[in-house]
């Protein structure tokens, strides 16, 4: 198991290194776990955006959002009731779910992931 | 005569500032434009990316040049759009932007540049005529004119090719890869440097160091949904982790992270509230795991070792 992880460790930094750089800001998570299906583009969080505005325990204590992306069942019907999203995005303290496209605004298909993450620098690495 | 008697009358300001910009260059030998360019414009402007204007496509330039040269440089210094401003390198002059932006000017067709007679144009040349290098009494024309060829090869041969340059960080959602341009949304979403300009800056991550910004008071996040005056519970306790080999020890702050989180958020489910209770490898952090539950996603990356492995060890066992 030791061995496994330190040949990992030598590994890592250089799939790092190759790994195409990506584009979008630190931290956006895609969640693609039913828009594709329903022919919407896949929901993007941008964590920058929201974590100038609330402390993290807001959402992932609060809220129950785990911290795993793609990890939460979030619908569009717990959304108008209220929970995960719902609790802000209700018109009150941000705006509503009418405005589809303000989340809804990624490319058609992007797979759900930590934009910009370690984790799938490391990935997009091994693939290649 | 009567011309330079008015550019007294109307710029000796100017001159002033040039004479004491050579002056404040001349010992650290200001840079040719040529030179400013290889190193610091090039990469985007030799080739267009970034919807930067092309050198030696003139038609780019045309709209740009018709502002004047003076706003030309404004924007060269201050920077616009996806210009970051001095191309995102501060140490450079603003003499040698003038001479850049003529250079870039004259690369693209615009000859009227290369002659070194209006006053924006001495400010160009005088840090070439200072430099004690080009004793050859040269002009600044001839050098010009064998270099394109070379310039490829400086951008080919650059530093840190594989990392992203500033232009490239922080993009608008429009341009930033992920964001679908064609989705009626996507323009209105707030671009992170609008948001970040005001924000104490990183080296890494959104390039924000999100901890100073709280702590200035840069940002005001709630740490209630509905109200904005519930005061956060911080609890002061800092956790020293010996770590094996020449690493510094890691130095695990409560305070900075109970500023953002609850608690729960970490304990137990995360790490196990008792000292010596956690198995933390790097390898597990860089694969998303204890600390990489955030460090790595949304937190400061793992590639700020120095930010945890923080307390040097003595020099003792």
């Amino acid at each position: 198991m030791t061995r496994y992880l330190r040949a990992l460790v030598l590994i890592l930094p250089s799939l790092i290194l190759f790994a195409p750089p990506s584009q979008a800001e630190y931290g956006d998570i895609v969640i693609n776990n039913y828009s594709s299906e329903a022919g919407m583009r896949p929901a993007i969080f941008p964590h920058w955006f929201h974590r100038i505005r609330f402390r993290c325990k807001v959402c992932h204590a609060d809220l129950g959002f785990k911290f795993q992306a793609g990890g939460n069942d979030i619908t569009m019907l717990k959304i108008i009731d209220g929970e995960y999203c719902g609790a802000c995005h209700n018109g009150e303290i941000a705006w509503s779910v009418e405005s589809c496209g303000l989340c809804h605004s990624a490319k058609p298909d992007t797979k759900t992931q930590v934009h910009e993450s370690t984790i799938s620098k490391l990935l997009t690495g091994k693939k290649k | 005569m009567t011309n330079k008697s008015m550019n007294k009358k109307v710029s000796p300001l100017l001159f002033a500032f040039t004479a004491s910009m050579i002056l404040l260059a001349t010992p650290a030998s200001a840079k040719t434009g040529e030179e400013i360019y290889n190193v610091s414009c090039a990469g985007c402007h030799a080739t267009g990316v970034l919807e930067a204007p092309k050198v030696g496509t003139k038609q780019d330039w045309e709209k740009r040049e018709a502002q004047g040269f003076q706003t030309l440089v404004k924007h060269a210094i201050s920077g616009l759009n996806n210009m970051p401003a001095k191309g995102g390198n501060p140490s450079i002059k603003n003499e040698e932007i003038i001479a850049a932006v003529t250079h870039m000017l004259v690369k693209s067709g615009f000859s009227q540049y290369d002659k070194p007679s209006d006053a924006t144009q001495t400010a160009a040349a005088a840090p070439a005529v200072a430099k004690p290098e080009p004793a050859k009494a040269a002009p600044a024309a001839k050098p010009a004119k064998a270099k394109p060829k070379k310039t490829k090869k400086r951008a080919v041969n650059r530093f840190n090719r594989l990392m992203k340059s500033s232009s490239e960080w922080n993009l608008p959602p429009m341009k930033d890869g992920i964001h679908d341009p064609e989705n009626d949304g996507t323009e209105v979403l707030q671009a992170p440097r609008d948001a970040f300009d005001a924000l104490p800056k990183a080296s890494s991550g959104n390039r924000v160091d999100w901890v100073a910004a709280l702590q200035e008071g840069a940002i005001e996040p709630r740490y209630d949904l509905h109200d904005p005056d519930v005061a956060p519970v911080v609890m002061d306790l800092n956790i020293v982790r010996e770590v094996k080999g020449s690493m510094p020890n890691v130095v695990y702050p409560h305070k900075q992270h109970t500023e953002w989180l609850d608690c729960s958020n970490c304990h137990p489910a995360i790490f196990i509230p008792q000292k010596g209770a956690n198995q933390i490898s790097m390898a597990s952090i860089l694969l998303g795991q204890k600390c990489g539950v955030c460090h790595g996603k949304v937190a400061f990356p793992v590639s700020e070792c120095r930010k945890c492995h923080s307390q040097t060890k003595q020099a003792k066992r």
